[in-house]
């Protein structure tokens, strides 16, 4: 039945003349392409992605919101020494509760590891992501000129040489013994130089772009600097200011924890994942529940942000949107 | 190529010199000074103008001033004029006490002198009046003082220093009247049996010398002199204390030098090549001992110095890092996507993201529980077990490191026209890889190789620590927890040097490595 209904039609109602659209035929149909929407799709379409941003938002969550519910004190039990050191088992003995609180035991000043590793990790994702905005935003604004201008780059390159010849813990060490390791000190010594660093990678990729033919050609039509630098040069550099970010980020924590460590980080008043490993790490071996909590959660930290940087990159990098 | 590295060394000084100013006005200038004083108990007990002066004596202790007080300058005085007796003579008592008296103490004599002398040495003179009560009694520790203050300041701090930098031994370094006969000669090495260069006159008996400590051969000619330790090592000079040896006393029949030629022997541990002037005056005992006035001696002890720890431990985890790392990082290029290539790459952001302090101390947990390896250097039984540990600390990193970059720069390379050539010329991929490919990616890391090698004798700060190597990684931080600013110095000093040779060498090397690098501005393509 349905053949027939279909070879009765005729021909003429399936085809008609058009006329010639001189309009029409300028228009290049191609798909609708939007750089931050491709980025996205790029992301989310590994599945590790969405694990990882869970996971982030779970630590995010835990570090800032649990210390509101569970205010953690490092001197609730000092006066009680019987209280100090004790393994998970002993510590909800001596405390005669079940609580989540002594679930990780109890530390050097009978404080609980539980609660103090989240309001540690909160401090120190505090850090690290002040610190990586601070030396971005500056890094990035002058790298940009620094590659752009030829002049400034003499000047700079001679401020680069003296000052990247300073060990960069030295300089951090001697900063902190001089004003001090309150948090606030502790962020201007980190950023006093550490945006130099990436101010100088920075430089080397815009003069890369710089000179690119496309580049070049923008200049000669008259194009304003700044104009050049906004549509030629940072698009271009969107995947190399992410990754750059995505190495930051970790980098602080882990420098936090290492400043700690060999006694130049943070003030024992500013409870920091950092402050924690330098205190348990002379008895690791024998209170092990005080150590490797924070180790883990400082690792775990640091391998997320690395991870989900990393795969930030490589999706802001338009050659991966085919 | 000569006027080029000329002018990178001039450039390379310059900035030394700057670095060191800076961290000098850092440490001796916008340090708050009163910090040495935050858990020191004397300085506590003590109050008013005793802790004053208490106060002065730790500055001059930690380099900050010299300082002079006038009891001291007044015992001087006596003991030139009568001898080790003077402290009975009942003038001095009467001077020493004449500034107890705000009133009248400017018109004793030696107070004028003591005012006229300092004055001119460009010093500070500081009176501290009597702190009495109301009713006229001295409170404790309130008793007047009469004082000379001399500030460094930063230029002259900064000009001295590298002034004696570089320490030659010279005849005329003693500066001693009674010695005449001054001279440098060959001799007969008594110690080593082979011949060594002796000086009189000069600071070092032994200027040239052999004996069974690597390098085997040494010379007191010209020493570098990185300052002194404050308070981590009381005033001893910073290169001593990293070229010391670190380990026990090592007792050994010997002559002593007026034993030479009979049968006596003594059993003692003293290191005759160390012999060094003595300005004092020499006991009685060391002068049946010694001929001459070369009587101040170190002792021979076993073990590394701290440098050679550092740079031991530091340098086979470099040989092994890029004898393992290089490899790696070609397999894994080559097998793009595969097994191994994701192994390594898990491997690679484990080493990256994780914070190096917490590896660390995982595997030296493991390496002490499995494979029951010394966990502290000090109480291993077997001396080379304790570097196991330390060294694959330090090398898992950079293994990591190096696999990285070498992969990066390898499949960088990959698609290059010399490897499709290659390739239609029918190489085996294996050729091609092995040789073509890893030939140009290592062009990006030869410059690094000189810096991780002189890298070594930085030491490391927390494998160090870790594993209690007695390294030169921690004398920095030591020195920063003790306020040790000599040391502070002295290690800017060290690091930046290194850094600055490093960088140049690299160049070098890399322009050697690959000849289409030119340094020169002129020549080569660079703008």
């Amino acid at each position: 039945m349905n053949e027939n209904v279909n070879t009765s039609v005729n021909q003429d109602d399936l085809f008609h003349f058009i006329d010639t659209d001189t309009i029409q035929s300028e228009k290049i149909i191609a798909p609708r392409y939007s750089y931050w929407r491709s980025v996205f799709r790029v992301f989310f379409r590994k599945k590790t992605n969405i694990v990882l941003i869970a996971f982030f938002l779970l630590i995010i969550l835990s570090a800032y919101l649990l210390p509101m519910i569970w205010p953690y004190d490092p001197m609730e039990f000092v006066t009680n020494a019987p209280s100090f050191n004790l393994n998970p088992t002993k510590a909800m003995q001596f405390h005669n509760s079940h609580s989540l609180k002594w679930l990780l035991g109890s530390g050097p000043t009978g404080n609980s590891i539980f609660y103090g590793v989240f309001a540690s990790s909160r401090i120190s994702i505090t850090l690290a992501v002040v610190c990586a905005t601070i030396n971005m935003i500056i890094g990035i604004i002058l790298g940009a000129i620094w590659g752009y201008s030829k002049k400034f780059d003499a000047f700079m390159l001679v401020i680069y040489n003296i000052v990247a010849n300073v060990p960069y813990i030295l300089l951090i060490s001697v900063l902190v013994y001089i004003i001090g390791s309150g948090f606030w000190p502790f962020v201007f010594a980190l950023t006093v130089t550490g945006w130099l660093g990436i101010a100088y990678f920075f430089r080397t990729q815009v003069m890369i772009i710089r000179d690119r033919e496309y580049s070049l050609a923008s200049r000669c039509l008259g194009t304003p600097v700044l104009r050049v630098i906004n549509k030629n040069i940072l698009p271009f550099l969107t995947s190399v200011i992410v990754t750059i970010l995505a190495t930051e980020l970790p980098s602080y924590i882990s420098m936090e924890v290492f400043l700690s460590f060999i006694g130049v980080g943070l003030s024992a008043s500013v409870p920091s994942l950092g402050r924690m490993i330098q205190q348990a790490q002379s008895a690791f071996l024998i209170y092990p529940w005080e150590f490797w909590p924070p180790v883990a959660v400082a690792s775990a930290i640091t391998i997320i942000l690395y991870l989900l940087g990393q795969n930030l990159a490589d999706a802001t990098d338009p050659r991966t949107h085919m | 190529m000569k006027k080029y590295l000329a002018k990178r060394i001039l450039f390379s000084i310059f900035s030394l010199l700057v670095v060191v100013m800076t961290v000098m006005l850092l440490v001796y200038t916008l340090i708050n000074r009163n910090v040495i004083f935050q858990q020191d108990d004397t300085w506590n007990k003590k109050a008013s103008n005793e802790r004053t002066i208490y106060e002065y004596n730790k500055y001059q202790d930690y380099g900050y001033l010299v300082y002079e007080n006038y009891s001291n300058y007044l015992r001087k005085q006596y003991q030139e004029k009568l001898g080790d007796d003077y402290q009975n003579d009942p003038q001095f008592k009467e001077d020493l006490k004449v500034i107890q008296d705000p009133a009248t103490f400017q018109e004793n004599e030696y107070v004028k002198g003591f005012l006229k002398e300092y004055a001119a040495k460009g010093y500070t003179v500081k009176y501290l009046k009597p702190d009495t009560s109301k009713s006229g009694k001295v409170r404790k520790g309130g008793q007047a003082f009469l004082i000379a203050v001399h500030e460094k300041n930063p230029v002259t701090r900064l000009w001295s220093y590298a002034a004696n930098f570089f320490n030659i031994d010279t005849t005329n370094k003693v500066k001693d009247e009674t010695l005449t006969d001054r001279y440098v000669r060959f001799e007969k090495d008594p110690y080593s049996g082979l011949f060594a260069i002796v000086g009189s006159g000069t600071l070092h008996k032994y200027l040239l010398y052999f004996d069974g400590r690597f390098p085997f051969i040494h010379q007191n000619f010209i020493k570098i002199n990185l300052g002194t330790s404050y308070t981590r090592y009381r005033n001893q000079e910073i290169t001593t204390v990293i070229n010391t040896p670190t380990g026990d006393m090592i007792t050994k029949r010997q002559q002593y030098p007026n034993m030479l030629g009979t049968d006596e022997y003594a059993d003692t541990a003293i290191d005759f090549h160390s012999l060094t002037y003595n300005y004092g005056e020499v006991s009685p005992v060391e002068a049946k001992q010694f001929p001459d006035k070369y009587t101040v001696y170190s002792f021979l002890r076993s073990g590394f110095t701290m440098i050679e720890n550092s740079f031991v431990i530091g340098i086979i985890a470099t040989i092994i890092a890029y004898l393992l790392g290089l490899p790696l990082g070609i397999t894994m290029a080559r097998h793009k996507d595969g097994i191994i290539d994701k192994l390594g790459n898990a491997y690679i952001i484990f080493i990256m993201a994780v914070p190096s302090l917490a590896y660390i101390f995982m595997f030296s947990a493991l390496g002490t529980s499995l494979f029951g390896l010394p966990y502290k250097f000090a109480n291993a039984q077997v001396k080379i077990l304790a570097y196991i540990l330390p060294v694959i600390s330090l090398a898992l990193p950079s293994i990591g490191g190096l696999m990285k970059w070498m992969r990066r720069y390898m499949i960088d390379q990959m698609n290059s026209d010399y490897v499709k050539f290659a390739r239609a010329e029918g190489l085996s991929e294996k050729e091609i890889f092995n040789i073509h490919i890893s030939r140009n990616a290592f062009i990006y890391l030869v410059h690094g190789i000189p810096g991780s090698i002189l890298g070594c004798l930085t030491g490391a700060i927390i494998t160090e620590r870790v594993y209690g190597v007695p390294g030169v990684g921690n004398l920095l931080t030591e020195a920063i927890n003790q306020h040790d600013n000599g040391i502070i110095v002295a290690m800017t000093v060290f690091y930046t040097t290194l850094s600055i040779i490093s960088i140049i060498l690299g160049d070098l090397l890399l322009a050697k490595y690959d000849p289409r690098i030119s340094l020169n501005a002129d020549k080569g393509g660079g703008r």
